[in-house]
């Protein structure tokens, strides 16, 4: 008769246990990712959940630590810059945004914050799509929308990746501003963070189509990988990870 | 009155018209003679022609007279002697023997000089004979100079030496050279080194005076020698470098030779090699590879033979400079962090670094939820290659926030090699966080040897706090951004608050920069920013995981910041021992000194806010590499731009470190090195061969002739002739002042019109 769980593993289990109970976390969590939500005079808030299970997924999956709730601050806000990755969301019309905010935004992702705007109602060429590329302009003027190759970082961040699947597949690629090297926005029309949302009772709130459960988790791939690019940029670019990622793309 | 008769005349022109209208009317006379001659080629009779061609031409030659109004000067002049200068080599290596085991090259000389003495006298009835040596200077000799004064010069300049007794400065009388004769063992180190080519040979062409070479030595000496290294003046630290080293060896065929190459004392690489002839220039090549900056004295070496006739030029030393590259950075990381993104950033953008970073992105406990690893982009952690193979390779090595005792990710194995890397010079930065300075699972029990400051055993603070800035701090150059401790203070001031650090406790010896301002351990504030010197090498711990609020929080308002870049910048640069922060330079100059020849040394001193220090007290030290000792010592006070130069005088050859100190009262502005190469023998005595080849070109380039030293023979010598005349007095007389000379010219004309008029022309 077969034991169901060996004394191998037992023993394993118990040899683990002295690394999870010192699990030490940073000084005032200044260190750890905490996703901020930009508040805007459109509907901001309808991807909370989705952000929470992002960053639970980035805890449990890497080494990154976290904070899971997502703090959100008007984008006039100088406590933005104590949240380097800012969430921008909406579904319908983005209203416009103040001088302050123009200003202030401006001012968060020139000197390093990195912004993920989602397009939650999927639009292009109105609604939140309109609104966004219209404000971004008014942003970042000389640093316009640009469509994110896939040869780009952010898809070997940490899973290896070659599409940009969200909640829909309505457009294939993502777009990016970039600021020198750095990408500061990443814009996806596909409603990314909808494929993380979860409904009060715990299950996931929405479908995910035309791909299924499998393209919620590379959803979710992608989502971790965004989130590791804002944390650690083009580290994989560095020529010490080439080789092994050209292998494993072959 | 001078009663003295004229002796000679001469025909000139005492004509007041200028050239230019003596010139247009001799054309048209030329022009009227021509026109007769054509206007006559119809007239049938040949008498007639010539008759009336000749009055022409008779007419013209009359014009010419009364135009040009010829005269004769007559002069008093005086035969005067040319010289021939007797030119003879005084440089050291006419002290080599002429023939092994013989008298000495200037010996030869002088001997010579004597054997022929009397047919130089012979030809005292035209020239006058003048004696000189140069070392390269000229000055005058007799036989007897050249036995009782041995050769010095330092080198063998032949063109100067010509061109100075050409000039006539050294003669007593300004007379003209007729020749000179040349007597040298040709090894020139000048401009005609590489040979009688370019401008040196268009230099003899010119000198329109032949000079006759007399070669003095024979090619049958024994030497070795480090004839020549060639290297460039600087390197850079862990990269390899060419050394080329030229051995000759004269006399040495067959024999097996090693070379050996050594920095200071310590060899650092040799090789042998084998002479197939008994002429023979052998270059061995070393690559070497400095493992520290700074300046450094090489030394070539060859072993001593018996009846070497130069022991000197066996060896020959140079000064390497050794700089860095680019800064090598290791980043190793122990989890994404916001600290570790804007870092990274921040070293990615700086075209001086080159940044290797690892990062642990995947613990035991993370769960990727993949089929396969090829779904992700990670790699092993190449532990045993960074920390073993090629950490030397790296200027500065940062832990940031890592710290595992996980068997895959424990650098516990490579400790060693990291003490030792800091110990032998390396740059190390340990960076806080929750898995550092004792906190999580971090434990480093032999690389925390070498760092400044120890866990203090309790856990990190987590309340929010604004780094203090110690007196240290004030001045250091990692943390002082501005000129004057007030500005530094008032910089730090603008920068936000950070959450947060670990608590460690400094260890004695250390430096603290930066500072919690109330949080204490043992009655002292707790350390943000320590560093200090490990070994040969500096460490630095930065007990905040946060540093990344000073380039992301601080520019929530007002002008862009760049404190957090040039904090940073100023940390790399300290770690690499960057010379321009440090407060105290002291330079040798020039770096490699030939023999005989002082040591010049610049100091520059620095107040510690980086001002320059006037008025400071300079003592340096020749410090003997050999010796092991300090054999000379200066002192000096700076000037107001902080410099002084001082000078030693010559010391032994070999190689010497310059150490300095600096002080402003009773405070020390620090210490300084460098280190400069004392030559054992300059370009004369490296090379005892007799370029024979050099003379007979000097000989043939200048319409002389070569000749070897034959004892008691003067050969035919060419020489300039016949001697230059001098006017001592002079009177014109005019000859064209006749009556008849007008007379004629008007029968003449007067004739050919009425000889025309008869023959019907006119």
């Amino acid at each position: 008769m077969s034991d169901p769980i060996g004394r191998r593993a037992i023993l394993r289990a118990i040899a683990a246990l002295p690394l999870f109970a010192r699990r030490a976390f940073a000084f005032g969590d200044s260190a750890r990712f905490i996703p901020a939500v930009a508040q805007h005079g459109g509907r901001w808030d309808g991807r909370l959940s989705g952000l929470r299970r992002l960053a639970w997924e980035l805890q449990r999956r890497t080494s990154v630590e976290v904070v899971p709730d997502a703090r959100a601050f008007p984008l006039s806000s100088p406590k933005l810059f104590e949240y380097p990755f800012l969430y921008l969301g909406g579904e319908g019309d983005l209203p416009p945004l103040s001088a302050a905010e123009i200003e202030n935004l401006r001012r968060y992702l020139t000197f390093g914050g990195f912004m993920l705007a989602d397009a939650n109602d999927v639009s292009n060429g109105t609604g939140f799509d309109r609104g966004f590329r219209r404000e971004m302009a008014r942003v970042l003027p000389r640093n316009p929308l640009a469509l994110l190759p896939s040869s780009h970082v952010i898809f070997k961040t940490y899973f290896m990746l070659d599409s940009a699947a969200g909640r829909l597949l309505n457009r294939p690629q993502l777009e990016v501003c970039s600021l020198g090297r750095r990408a500061a926005v990443i814009y996806s029309q596909n409603d990314l963070a909808g494929a993380w949302n979860r409904d009060e009772g715990g299950d996931y709130e929405f479908e995910v189509s035309p791909g299924g459960e499998p393209q919620r988790e590379l959803a979710f791939r992608l989502g971790i990988n965004v989130c590791m690019y804002a944390l650690c940029l083009d580290y994989k670019d560095d020529a010490v990870h080439l080789p092994l990622i050209m292998n494993k793309r072959r | 009155m001078n009663s003295t008769p004229f002796n000679a005349w001469k025909l000139v022109s005492l004509s007041p018209l200028s050239p230019w209208t003596l010139g247009l009317l001799g054309a048209l006379l030329a022009a009227g003679v021509l026109l007769a001659a054509i206007g006559l080629q119809r007239e049938p009779e040949l008498r007639r022609r010539i008759v009336l061609w000749g009055l022409r031409i008779g007419a013209g030659v009359a014009a010419a007279f009364f135009l040009f109004e010829p005269g004769v000067r007559n002069l008093q002049v005086a035969h005067v002697k040319n010289r021939i200068a007797v030119l003879v080599d005084r440089s050291a290596s006419m002290n080599f023997p002429a023939v092994p085991g013989g008298k000495s090259r200037l010996s030869e000389v002088a001997d010579y000089l004597e054997s022929v003495s009397s047919q130089l006298s012979a030809l005292q009835d035209r020239f006058t004979i003048e004696y000189y040596g140069f070392d390269p200077e000229l000055a005058p000799i007799t036989p007897q100079t050249l036995r009782s004064q041995a050769a010095r010069g330092p080198r063998t300049d032949l063109l100067s030496a010509l061109r100075s007794v050409k000039s006539g400065e050294q003669s007593t009388a300004s007379k003209k050279l007729s020749g000179v004769l040349l007597f040298s063992d040709g090894a020139d180190n000048a401009d005609l080194a590489a040979g009688v080519a370019g401008r040196g040979r268009a230099a003899l062409v010119d000198y329109q005076v032949p000079v006759s070479t007399f070669v003095v030595g024979s090619q049958g000496l024994k030497d070795l020698a480090v004839e020549q290294i060639k290297v460039d003046d600087f390197a850079f630290v862990r990269n390899s470098i060419a050394v080329e080293v030229e051995i000759r060896g004269r006399g040495f065929k067959g024999q097996t030779v090693p070379v050996v190459l050594r920095r200071e004392g310590q060899t650092v690489a040799s090789k042998s090699i084998q002479l197939a002839s008994d002429d023979e220039v052998h270059t061995v090549s070393f690559n070497i590879s400095p493992d520290q900056t700074g300046r450094f004295v090489y030394t070539a070496s060859v072993p001593v033979f018996p009846q070497e006739v130069v022991i000197e030029n066996n060896t020959r030393s140079f000064a390497l400079k050794v700089i860095r590259d680019r800064v090598r950075v290791l980043l190793v990381v122990g989890r994404p962090s916001w600290d570790e993104r804007f870092l990274r950033g921040l070293l990615r953008q700086d075209a001086n670094v080159d940044l290797v970073s690892f990062y642990i992105l995947r613990t035991l406990s993370s769960e990727p939820q993949v089929m396969s690893d090829r779904e992700l982009s990670l790699i092993p952690f190449p532990m045993e290659e960074i920390f073993d193979a090629k950490l030397d390779t790296f200027d500065v090595v940062i832990f940031q926030n890592f710290g595992y005792t996980d068997p895959s990710l424990s650098v516990a194995l490579y400790e060693k090699n990291l003490e030792r890397y800091v110990h032998n010079g390396g740059g190390f930065l340990m960076i806080g966080g929750d898995h550092a300075f004792g906190e999580g699972r971090s434990n480093f029990p032999v690389l925390g040897q070498a760092m400044p400051v120890e866990p203090a055993g309790r856990p990190a603070t987590v309340d929010s706090f604004k780094p203090r800035l110690t007196p240290e701090g004030l001045r250091h150059p990692v943390t002082s951004f501005s000129q004057g401790a007030a500005n530094t203070e008032q910089a730090w001031s603008t920068l936000p608050a950070i959450p947060g650090a670990n608590l460690t406790r400094v260890k004695p010896g250390a430096t603290v920069l930066l500072d919690h301002p109330f949080q204490t351990l043992d009655g002292k504030n707790a350390p943000v920013l320590a560093l200090w010197e490990y070994g040969r090498g500096r460490a630095m711990a930065l007990t905040v995981d946060s540093s990344w609020y000073w380039a992301f929080a601080s520019h929530v308002s007002g002008s862009p910041s760049r404190l957090y870049d040039r904090f940073w910048g100023n940390a790399l640069r300290w770690l690499v021992r960057d010379p321009d922060l440090t407060t105290l330079t002291v330079t040798a100059d020039p770096p490699s000194v030939e023999p005989g020849k002082p040591i010049g040394v610049v100091v520059a001193a620095r107040t510690p806010d980086y001002q320059p220090a006037a008025e400071a007290e300079v003592r340096v030290e020749l410090f003997s590499v050999k010796a092991q000792r300090s054999v000379a010592t200066q002192r000096s006070t700076t000037g107001p731009d902080g410099m002084s130069r001082l000078e030693f005088p010559p010391p032994e050859p070999g190689a010497y470190k310059i150490l300095a100190w600096a002080n402003k009262g009773e405070k020390s502005l620090g210490e300084g090195e460098d280190a400069v190469a004392v030559r054992a023998v300059g370009p004369e005595l490296s090379d005892a061969s007799v370029r024979a080849d050099i003379l007979e070109q000097i000989a043939r380039a200048t319409g002389g002739k070569a000749y070897a030293l034959a004892q008691g023979s003067l050969p035919e010598i060419p020489l300039l002739d016949p001697p230059v005349v001098e006017v001592g007095r002079s009177k014109d007389e005019p000859i064209w002042d006749r009556w008849y000379y007008l007379i004629t010219l008007v029968a003449l004309l007067g004739t050919e019109w009425l000889l025309r008029r008869r023959f019907g022309y006119i």
